[in-house]
């Protein structure tokens, strides 16, 4: 149990250990909900949900109508327990940053080839997460949505994403890190 | 009741081990395209294999039935993987 306990506090697991814990997730969330692990389609129900508020004419559409319902969705409140799981495991092991100075930018290498400023993160986190919710709304899921809970699955479509991910993955790290590779 | 349970208890897993595997941090996931950590492979594919067993032999024995499945359209599907490895190099999510 001590033992246990400890690898808890641990700050980081052996991805192994990480992979089988979610593994038993995504097995269970089939299982109890019959749903999958998704991310990304939680944003797009809020914001259809706005959206239909604010201008419902602009949101009225199929996208918004039939692919992507907005609403309080499984995925929505599934995003909720991410946010405190995440938060809870860094409390675990004591590296939460809330409040805490330069918890903006933290990350030692994203300083070292970016630069130290703090709006600088802000706007590529901002531009990078753009990127990705409009990539995900293409392809019909994000890495958590697709490629590990289609993978599960067996679903063609998360092998092809998985692909394609790593591809261009690769090739914007080549040119942001040019000869630091 | 259980609507609203069962996915924060999901999603808190799911964060957690994604915390404790170093995910939420911007240099795991870079470092996966610079081929110096291969955390993010790892977790990943251990996470696969883990549930794909568990799910298939669940089916197997009549326990379970899958959800829909992610619909394949191979450009879309590919198209979206592309420019999601730019957005995913980019900022680190």
């Amino acid at each position: 149990m001590k033992f246990v306990m400890n690898y808890i506090r641990k700050e980081e697991w052996s991805p192994y250990v990480a992979g089988i814990l979610l593994g038993l997730v995504g097995i269970a969330t089939v299982w109890a909900s019959n749903a999958l692990l998704g991310a990304s389609g939680a944003f797009e129900n809020l914001a259809g949900m706005i959206g239909k508020a604010i201008a419902p004419k602009v949101f009225d559409n199929i996208y918004f109508n039939f692919i992507m319902p907005p609403g309080i969705t499984w995925g929505v409140i599934l995003l909720i327990g991410v946010f405190f799981g995440g938060m809870i495991g860094a409390a675990t092991s004591g590296t939460l940053m809330w409040g805490k100075k330069g918890a903006a930018n933290s990350d030692a290498q994203w300083k070292r080839i970016f630069g130290p400023q703090v709006w600088k993160r802000w706007v590529l986190a901002f531009i990078g997460a753009i990127i990705l919710e409009y990539a995900a709304g293409i392809a019909g899921g994000c890495t958590s949505g697709l490629a590990i809970s289609g993978g599960m699955l067996l679903a063609p479509a998360a092998f092809l994403f998985i692909m394609g991910m790593f591809a261009s993955g690769i090739l914007t790290a080549l040119i942001i890190y040019r000869k630091r590779y | 009741m259980t609507n609203f349970v069962l996915p924060l208890v999901f999603g808190a897993f799911f964060g957690f081990s994604l915390n404790k595997a170093g995910l939420t941090k911007y240099n795991k996931i870079v470092n996966v395209f610079r081929f110096t950590d291969m955390a993010v492979l790892k977790f990943m594919m251990t996470a696969l294999v883990v549930a794909m067993i568990g799910l298939y032999a669940l089916r197997g024995l009549g326990l379970l039935t899958f959800p829909a499945i992610p619909a394949t359209y191979i450009v879309g599907n590919l198209v979206g993987g592309l420019i999601f490895g730019v957005g995913m190099s980019l900022s680190g999510y």
